[in-house]
């Protein structure tokens, strides 16, 4: 047989609501020695809702079997072979997931609009499109700068300036 | 009654009052265009202004801004694949579809349209049913609002796609991260850290299940197609079309009204309400999600059916329905008028001022969307790899302002992934966004109820409301049951002729 995407999604969910349902429940859901009259624990509902999901994840497997048979005699390739002949694909996927992680780290650190600004020109770099690149260029500097703008006058949402230029800023003040 | 009517329309019908609903529709139309931008946040922002208002004016105001961001969320919903505003969630698994096909201007048209007249008939109701309404919606409890969520949900079987347990799945998802945070007992679920105690935005993760993945699949795939822009076609809504919506439009205006005058409902649950029923009902049910005009037609009549009606309880009883009726009604006190049954009696000329003022607000609405979202459809002749980014830019602005948390931004970020993963197996993400909006709301009155019954399961068949929406839901499950069999039966007799 030979596993398809709905095998691998069942598999995936199966596991899923199963750590949820063994780990994650038991340690953060957290049941009160008291609840006022009888009311349902907390932990009533996420049981219902996984035990569920896992039924359904297993559903998935068993209703994917027929098709893998079916796969297998027409020679499909198996997700491995595609992952593998993919996997420029994967490490552009890899290539976002960093680019997040470092604007969400960034943020606190450098200030919310020059991390905007470096999470923009790394998008667009990313795109693997540079026909517009004066366009590219000018919009990562000023649409940021733009939104901050408007959001700081308009809403008056305050922004973080980031330790980083803070703490220079500190320092520069302290020099004069 | 009409004497004082027209005393009313006389005391309206003023440069200084029609500016204000002018002014407030067009802002809620761009403020709910943009990503992340709310109308409470609208409404918050604008109350500010209103102390130097007249009562009637700054009522307008809020009013109006409450309209106009509630159908701009369809703008960029259509256009963009990113809700502006939880309401509009709805109008993006067709509207997005139509702008693909190049019927952007068409969807428009058809959620501009199906607002304004869902938008009339609130006003209406307002005149005609405000008290009524309001002691219905006094009957409902915790029980009717578990049945009526429990009918509710009962769309995640319509709207799963080629696979019931794939939509399950995405359904169980959707509920479960709906329980990060706080339960009604004070007791935290999922909190793995600080910040995740207040539980997940609702805008968010709507914004990025939808709008992310978008941009992360033209950075992976890099299709052919990523630098052309969107082509918008024909505009104009024909004739044929919109008889062809008539039904879900006036349907989905009554499910409005209705939802909206029960207070803790709003508009969202009224648009997947009515995108639910026009699904089951329609010729071209089975096309729902593909592009249908209708889908549009019925989430959108319905989000903007609630927005009259959200404010009979707050004017009839006093009580407020939601955050944007609490700050209506924080607006009322500031100028002198208490919301309940003295203000029929003591302020009626002020009430009927405000239902004519509310009346005009559909025609400036109607004006408004039309030169708004000609405006806003340049957006998508800019090619993909330039406006997705920036998309992405707006949204992380729009996030922040909200609570000016980077945990929102954080979720927005994470909801992208996980909604790109989702897509790549198959597993379709407009259950997931039902299940999150109204999981809830379900789960708090389920546990509602079964603490003032002290465990009685009897309390969920105390009212006929109840019987009702059990009988619709089991009637519905039966149904689901039986399209599913019949399918599975075809399927199998199709394989074996084949072999």
């Amino acid at each position: 047989m030979t596993p398809n995407r709905d095998f691998y999604t069942g598999l995936i969910a199966t596991a899923f609501f199963a750590f949820v349902l063994f780990v994650l429940i038991p340690i953060y859901v957290k049941v009160p020695s008291f609840i006022p009259g009888f009311a349902p624990p907390p932990d009533m509902w996420p049981r219902v809702i996984t035990v569920v999901g896992l039924v359904m994840g297993i559903l998935a497997i068993l209703f994917a079997i027929p098709k893998m048979r079916a796969a297998a005699n027409d020679g499909v390739m198996t997700i491995g072979a595609t992952m593998h002949r993919n996997r420029k694909l994967i490490v552009r996927f890899a290539g976002v997931l960093i680019g997040f992680a470092a604007f969400a780290y960034a943020m606190p650190e450098i200030g919310f609009v020059p991390a905007t600004i470096l999470l923009l020109a790394y998008l667009f770099l990313m795109t693997g499109n540079y026909s517009r690149k004066i366009w590219m260029i000018g919009l990562t500097i000023v649409f940021p700068i733009l939104l901050y703008l408007v959001f700081t006058e308009v809403t008056h949402t305050p922004f973080p300036e980031g330790h980083l230029f803070s703490a220079l800023a500190a320092d520069f003040v302290t020099l004069i | 009654m009409w004497n004082e009517l027209l005393y009313a329309f006389e005391a309206v019908a003023t440069l200084p009052n029609f500016i204000a609903m002018a002014a407030g529709i067009w802002g809620g139309v761009i403020i709910g265009a943009i990503p992340g931008m709310t109308g409470t946040m609208a409404v918050t922002l604008a109350l500010p202004f209103t102390f130097y208002l007249p009562p009637v004016t700054s009522i307008l105001l809020l009013v109006a801004l409450y309209k106009g961001s509630t159908y701009g969320g369809s703008i960029s919903a259509i256009l963009i694949k990113t809700p502006g505003t939880a309401s509009a969630a709805c109008t993006v698994l067709d509207g997005y579809p139509l702008a693909q096909q190049g019927k952007g201007g068409k969807a428009l048209n058809m959620a501009l349209v199906s607002s304004c007249i869902g938008d009339f008939i609130s006003n209406i109701s307002l005149f005609f049913l405000a008290m009524p309404l309001a002691m219905f919606a006094l009957r409902v409890g915790p029980p009717e609002y578990f049945m009526l969520m429990a009918f509710s949900l009962t769309i995640v079987a319509s709207i799963s796609g080629r696979s019931l347990v794939l939509g399950i799945i995405s359904a169980c998802i959707g509920l479960l991260l709906a329980t990060v945070g706080e339960d009604i007992y004070g007791s935290f679920r999922f909190a793995v850290t600080e910040d995740m105690k207040s539980g997940l935005g609702v805008v968010p993760v709507l914004i990025g299940l939808f709008a992310l993945p978008e941009l992360i699949k033209m950075i992976v795939f890099r299709p052919e197609d990523n630098n052309a822009a969107m082509k918008l076609g024909d505009n104009r809504l024909t004739m044929a079309e919109f008889r062809g919506s008539v039904k879900s439009i006036l349907r989905g205006s009554v499910i409005g009204v209705i939802l909206g005058a029960i207070p803790g409902i709003g508009p969202s649950t009224a648009a997947f309400f009515s995108y639910s029923e026009a699904r089951r009902t329609s010729k071209n049910g089975d096309k729902f999600g593909e592009g249908e005009l209708e889908g549009v037609a019925a989430s959108e009549s319905a989000n903007n059916g609630c927005c009259g009606a959200t404010m009979i309880p707050l004017l009839a009883l006093g009580v407020p329905g939601d955050v944007i009726t609490g700050v209506m009604l924080g607006a009322f006190m500031i100028h002198g008028l208490t919301p309940g049954p003295l203000l029929f009696q003591n302020n009626i000329g002020e009430v009927y001022s405000l239902f004519i003022g509310i009346l005009f607000s559909s025609v400036f609405l109607f004006v408004a969307g039309k030169l708004t979202a000609g405006a806003f459809a340049k957006i998508s002749r800019i090619p993909q790899t330039l406006l997705l980014p920036c998309i992405l830019v707006l949204c992380v602005f729009g996030i922040y302002s909200i609570g000016a948390s980077p945990f929102d931004v954080s979720v927005l970020l994470v909801m992208g992934i996980v909604g790109f993963v989702m897509m790549i197996l198959n597993i379709p993400a407009a259950p997931f966004l039902i299940a999150f909006i109204l999981g809830p709301m379900f789960e708090d009155n389920m546990r509602r109820s079964l603490a003032i019954s002290r465990g009685d399961l009897g309390v969920f068949f105390h009212s006929w409301i109840s019987w009702a929406f059990f009988a619709l839901t089991v009637l519905f499950i039966a149904l689901t049951i039986r399209r599913e069999w019949q399918k599975w039966r075809e399927k199998s007799s199709n394989t074996a002729q084949s072999a």
